[in-house]
């Protein structure tokens, strides 16, 4: 089954381009100037399909395809875990994009792109063409042996997997013993590991008493790390690992995952050491989804290189095809946070692509900036911070850390952990509604 | 008293200098430059610069107050708060920019 870009159009629902504008009229929508299919429903994709039909004043159509009804949050999920947050306080219909912005949100997967050809093969509807094409669609995990996400949850895309993970660690001895893995970096959301493997010691350790004094004995949290040392908010986290938790973590650089038997819950290293727990919980090392890699638009990191001046594929057989977000391979964080940014630099492109307008003008190069932002709970009650501005270096081609923009908290504090709900409240809502 | 005189007038004369560079480079800006740069701050502060929370709204404050406040921060002796880190992510002329985008934003509406 082969569609046309017009009959694909035609597919969606008419009262999402009935709806749709928030700015621009009804006629423009008729004729939409260029069309922009967008893959994945995600912080990058949505950003980028309210962004363009905000900024274009509904001149150009975007059509978002996600194989999913909604998208649930993996930032602040980690809180999934101590019960200060369910699933659906994380998770995300697309009716705002459809109805507030008048994105056609299609529910399919895609498979495959032919890039010299302009092709997108979908699950559902088959082969469709397209103006231009975003990629957004996230991460996908490698493959490790032995390991069953039924029994041994990642929890790393949140959802069903950080429930699952909930209930272990509840139903866990008091006292027992937590494994978690890191995976090797890049990966999503660098303080991630760190943070969830400090909220399980606030849980076990108030749990067992440990944390008050009522309890003598220690719970373990055991965090084998692929990397040689902690990934971000090294100060922080160094703190909470030695003194908050001293007797509760033992954090152990260097250990890659060989293989994980499911059932007896042991991780197994490339060391030769193995490491058994009452719940164990392996985040695999990713890389760029499979429609990238299965299009050859991965290079030997197995992420998506990509111009950060447009986001547009370096495979210069793929015109008019852009990645954005966790999949692209530039050396700026991996984050929800970062993948907004990153969307709206695009955004911006597109739509000067789209009006014949370039996107190498002097005064753009000079003001291509990126940032991130980013709140980890350390405790029940208390979180820190991580912040970083990326900017494009005309000379190198590549984004750079701007010297100073780097900085973490201080400290944790209770302050830090109401600002982290104003911090993803404001960016949920700049992402999806 | 003279002293403070004279320092006030230089003072005076810089500021006139600042305030009059900025108004006659914006006329050759590209005005969506300045929203890119200006979206980058949307994750927290909101779309159209209305945060919800205790975040401070951007939306239709005086260009110049918000640049003043934003170069204060980038100006801290040592980067403190999350906002004098992000401060230090841009040049001078990026400041100015992002403030004159949110200074011509309505001072109050939805996000």
């Amino acid at each position: 089954m082969s569609l046309t870009r017009r009959n694909f159009i035609q597919m969606v629902p008419a009262s999402a381009a009935a709806l749709a504008l928030t700015n621009g009229s009804s006629a423009k929508a008729a004729e939409p100037i260029h069309h922009v299919t967008v893959l994945g429903g995600g912080f990058a994709g949505c950003t980028i399909a309210k962004y363009i039909r905000m900024w274009s004043d509904g001149e150009i159509a975007v059509t978002l395809i996600e194989p999913r009804p909604k998208h649930v949050s993996s930032i602040m999920s980690n809180l999934i875990l101590n019960k200060r947050l369910k699933v659906a306080d994380l998770s995300f219909e697309y009716n705002d994009l459809q109805l507030k912005y008048g994105v056609n949100v299609v529910r399919d997967k895609a498979l495959q792109i032919n890039g010299p050809e302009k092709l997108l093969k979908l699950k559902g509807a088959g082969w469709i063409s397209y103006d231009s094409l975003v990629v957004a669609a996230g991460i996908k995990f490698d493959k490790i042996s032995g390991l069953d996400y039924k029994k041994i949850p990642h929890a790393w895309i949140a959802g069903g997997q950080s429930n699952k993970l909930r209930n272990q660690i509840n139903n866990m001895p008091d006292t027992g013993t937590f494994v978690m893995t890191v995976p090797k970096a890049p990966y999503r959301c660098p303080p991630g590991p760190y943070e969830r493997a400090c909220v399980v010691a606030d849980i076990l350790g108030r749990r067992s008493g440990y944390l008050d004094g009522t309890g003598s004995t220690p719970p373990r949290v055991i965090v084998l790390d692929a990397n040689d040392g902690i990934q971000a908010e090294k100060g922080t986290f160094t703190r909470a690992f030695n003194d908050l938790y001293g007797d509760i973590i033992e954090y152990i650089p260097n250990a890659q995952v060989e293989s994980v038997d499911s059932d007896d819950k042991i991780v197994y290293t490339t060391d030769g050491m193995n490491y058994q727990g009452d719940v164990v919980n392996v985040i695999p090392t990713h890389h760029a989804p499979q429609v990238l890699k299965k299009s050859k638009l991965t290079g030997d990191s197995g992420w998506a290189d990509v111009d950060p001046v447009t986001y547009a594929t370096t495979n210069t057989l793929f015109q008019d095809v852009y990645v954005i977000g966790d999949a692209q391979g530039t050396n700026q964080p991996k984050s929800g946070h970062m993948a907004n940014a990153q969307a709206k630099i695009c955004a911006d492109s597109i739509i000067r692509t789209a009006h014949g307008q370039s996107s190498y003008t002097e005064e753009r190069l000079q003001n291509i900036t990126t940032n991130s932002a980013c709140f980890s709970p350390i405790t029940y009650d208390k979180a820190s911070w991580l912040t970083a501005v990326y900017s494009y270096n005309p000379d190198t081609g590549s984004m750079g850390l701007v010297p100073g923009s780097l900085g973490e908290a201080h400290n944790w504090s209770t302050g830090n952990f109401n600002d982290m709900f104003d911090w993803s409240n404001n960016l949920f809502a700049d992402t999806f509604k | 008293m003279s002293a403070f005189s004279t320092g006030l007038s230089s003072k005076l004369a810089i500021i006139s200098a600042i305030v009059i560079l900025p108004l006659n480079s914006a006329i050759a800006e590209d005005p969506t430059v300045n929203r890119m740069i200006a979206s980058q701050c949307a994750q927290c502060h909101g779309t159209k610069g209305y945060a919800r929370g205790s975040i401070p709204d951007l939306g239709g404050d005086e260009a110049k107050d918000q640049a003043d406040h934003l170069l204060d921060m980038k100006g801290e002796d040592r980067a403190e708060d999350m906002m004098d880190h992000q401060a230090l992510g841009y040049t001078d002329d990026q400041i100015r920019r992002i403030a004159q985008y949110y200074s011509t934003l309505p001072e109050s509406g939805d996000d």
